[in-house]
């Protein structure tokens, strides 16, 4: 009994110290990135890359944020962070709305064909991005808009809107045929049973929704490499200049700190609506 | 004039035909049900005249006017759903009021036509709940409300009592009889519970495979069921089947004789025609000088009355008996079935005689 006990207690012991090591082993990057950030340049460059800063300071995250260079522009990560910000509300509004209207279409009312729209948004959402870049450019570049702001917005908003119906269409699949009859009896049409009737039943998908297109259009770097033009790079891509620029010496703190700044605005949204993702998933995936 | 009109009304699901050439004049005032077995095709009649289904043929016309191609909201109609589809992010004042909204009907006349249904239906205490915040018959009450402001010519009900429990489906049941007596308005009613088709209709349409069977007031459909499928599905306790053979009016069952006197044929069957006889269970008496000698089999207690299981050749038969009468019976018995009250079916046409 007490031996079967024993037992048990250095089973526990044992997996809570695999779950610390599996732990430290994925923070420490992470550790890494933010202890070299708070260093000077001098310390990063005599001390080995785990020592802790002696005097943390926030001057680097400064001179990210503010003048760090890239090529001959040194006004820092900040001009990245208001491209991406421009670039990041049109492309997530407009894709989170589109791929709603979308999967409402598709899943209640009888479409002509909707079960084939719904195999090819499937394919759709499957293939690499790297396969159509090239006919894209053509594309764009022939209605004369690539290399803009609505450009790069367009794109996101393609590339998005697969994933983002059916998505939609698996949350609305679930909800009962009889809302729509019954609207459509009250008198509402097809917008306004969106808008007042399927969107205000909507509320944890959308913000699914929201969170999987902020935080994919955020991170981008090729979409908005390619697309978004000299003046609209957004901060993966100035972060990028930032990091392997190769005049001068290499300052890690900062570009530590840069890529930190790229990083949290992901990071806030996920620890702020945490909570909705885990329960909208889950609502999509059983009514779906 | 028809409230409600239909012509050659015909559907098909791919190959599958739900609904074939249906013809059904529904009268201003009527409480119409549509009874049939799942899969009869009720639902999509139904849905054919509230124009939420396309038709492959066929006219609706609804108030005189021709409605096959208007929308579900033009045609003057309003519908209550099995699952009562209340709104659920709107308040119960919100889902009463969606539709008149929707039609700019001037706020005061929205404000007084849902405190007018909810007055009505009792739920004027519940006004500013959500539908999560009801209980299934207050639900079922919203649902009905929603319906009744829309002052609408004809009212469309889809199986509204199935989702309630038996004690509330027949106080629903009661409550949608005095709906109709006081608003006199025309309804049409899908269900495939015949107590509650008999209790609440004017007239039935019993359907089957797409088909109207038989379109008649209840006691029409009791007393002279039109098919051998009527017969079976409509009355609870089932009514009793027996093959025989009609010889100069008088069916001949195994050793019984059944004379008819004064039964209504509707077509004129020849001498020696095979038919199958069909009876109530309260048409057949316990009666010393009774046409048929049957075994005793056991008896099944429903309170009011009791319904007694006896054994006639290699048929079963049931009786309506007085439950003190029934109590003491067992043995050899001698059961009278009263000639004024039999149908007379055609077995291979299933029509009756």
């Amino acid at each position: 009994m007490t031996t079967a006990r024993r037992n048990v207690r250095i089973g526990r012991i044992g997996l809570y110290t695999l779950l610390v090591w599996i732990c430290l082993f994925f923070s420490i990057p992470l550790l890494v990135v933010i202890s070299t950030s708070l260093k000077t340049s001098d310390e990063v460059r005599t001390f080995s890359i785990f020592t802790l800063p002696a005097a943390p300071s926030l001057a680097a995250w400064i001179k990210a944020w503010s003048s760090a260079c890239t090529g001959l522009n040194c006004g820092g990560v900040r001009v990245g962070f208001l491209n991406s910000v421009r670039i990041l509300i049109p492309s997530v509004f407009v894709s989170v709305m589109a791929g709603a209207v979308t999967g409402y279409a598709l899943s209640h009312w009888r479409i002509r064909g909707a079960n084939a729209i719904m195999l090819l948004l499937l394919i759709c959402a499957f293939i690499p991005y790297q396969v159509i870049l090239y006919p894209l450019v053509k594309t764009f570049s022939t209605i004369g808009i690539y290399s803009s702001l609505p450009c790069i917005i367009a794109v996101h908003v393609i590339f998005g809107l697969p994933v983002m119906s059916l998505l939609f269409r698996n949350f609305y699949a679930g909800l009962p045929e009889e809302l729509v009859k019954a609207a459509r009896i009250d008198g509402a049409g097809f917008w306004r049973i969106f808008a007042f009737v399927m969107l205000p039943m909507s509320v944890n998908i959308l913000i699914v929704a929201t969170i999987l297109q902020t935080t994919g259009i955020w991170n981008d770097y090729l979409l908005g490499l390619i697309f978004a033009g000299r003046d609209n790079m957004p901060m993966t891509a100035q972060l990028n200049a930032i990091a392997t620029t190769s005049t001068g010496v290499i300052e890690y703190n900062v570009n530590t700190a840069a890529a930190l700044l790229t990083a949290l605005p992901p990071l806030i949204v996920y620890f702020v609506s945490g909570r909705y993702f885990v329960r909208g998933i889950t609502a999509g995936a059983v009514k779906g | 004039m028809s409230a409600v009109s239909v012509f050659g009304l015909s559907k098909s699901f791919g190959h599958l035909r739900v609904l074939k050439d249906i013809h059904l004049p529904i009268e201003t005032g009527d409480f119409t049900v549509l009874l049939g077995p799942s899969g009869c095709g009720k639902s999509t009649l139904l849905n054919a005249i509230a124009g939420l289904e396309d038709t492959d043929a066929g006219i609706v016309e609804i108030d005189g006017a021709d409605v096959t191609h208007r929308e579900p909201s033009k045609r003057g109609i309003a519908m209550v759903f099995q699952s009562y589809a209340l709104y659920p992010t709107m308040s119960v004042r919100k889902n009463l009021s969606f539709g008149l909204r929707v039609r700019s009907v001037p706020r005061q006349e929205v404000a007084r036509r849902v405190h007018w249904a909810a007055k009505l239906l009792q739920i004027d205490e519940l006004l500013d709940r959500k539908p999560s915040q009801l209980s299934g018959g207050q639900r079922q009450r919203v649902a009905i409300g929603r319906a009744l402001v829309q002052q609408a010519k004809v009212f469309l009900f889809d199986e509204p009592l199935s989702n309630l429990d038996a004690k509330l489906r027949t106080e629903m049941r009661v409550e949608l009889k005095r709906l109709h007596k006081d608003l006199g308005a025309t309804i049409v009613y899908v269900t495939h519970d015949q107590i509650e088709a008999m209790t609440l209709a004017t007239r039935i349409a019993v359907m089957r495979a797409g088909r109207i069977e038989q379109y008649a007031t209840p006691d029409d459909l009791y007393e002279e069921p039109a098919t051998l499928f009527v017969a079976a599905f409509v009355g609870s306790p089932a009514m009793n089947f027996m093959p025989g053979r009609l010889i100069s009016s008088t069916v001949h069952i195994g050793s019984a004789r059944l004379p008819l006197n004064g039964y209504r044929f509707r077509s004129s069957p020849m001498n020696g025609q095979e038919v199958v006889l069909g009876i109530r269970p309260e048409h057949v008496q316990l009666a010393p000088e009774g046409q048929l000698e049957a075994e005793t089999l056991f008896m099944e207690p429903m309170g009011a009355d009791t319904l007694g299981w006896f054994q006639f050749g290699e048929h079963r038969l049931s009786a309506r008996l007085v439950p003190q009468v029934a109590r003491g019976l067992s043995g050899t018995v001698r059961l009278s079935l009263l000639a004024d009250h039999v149908s007379l079916f055609d077995p291979s046409t299933e029509a009756r005689l």
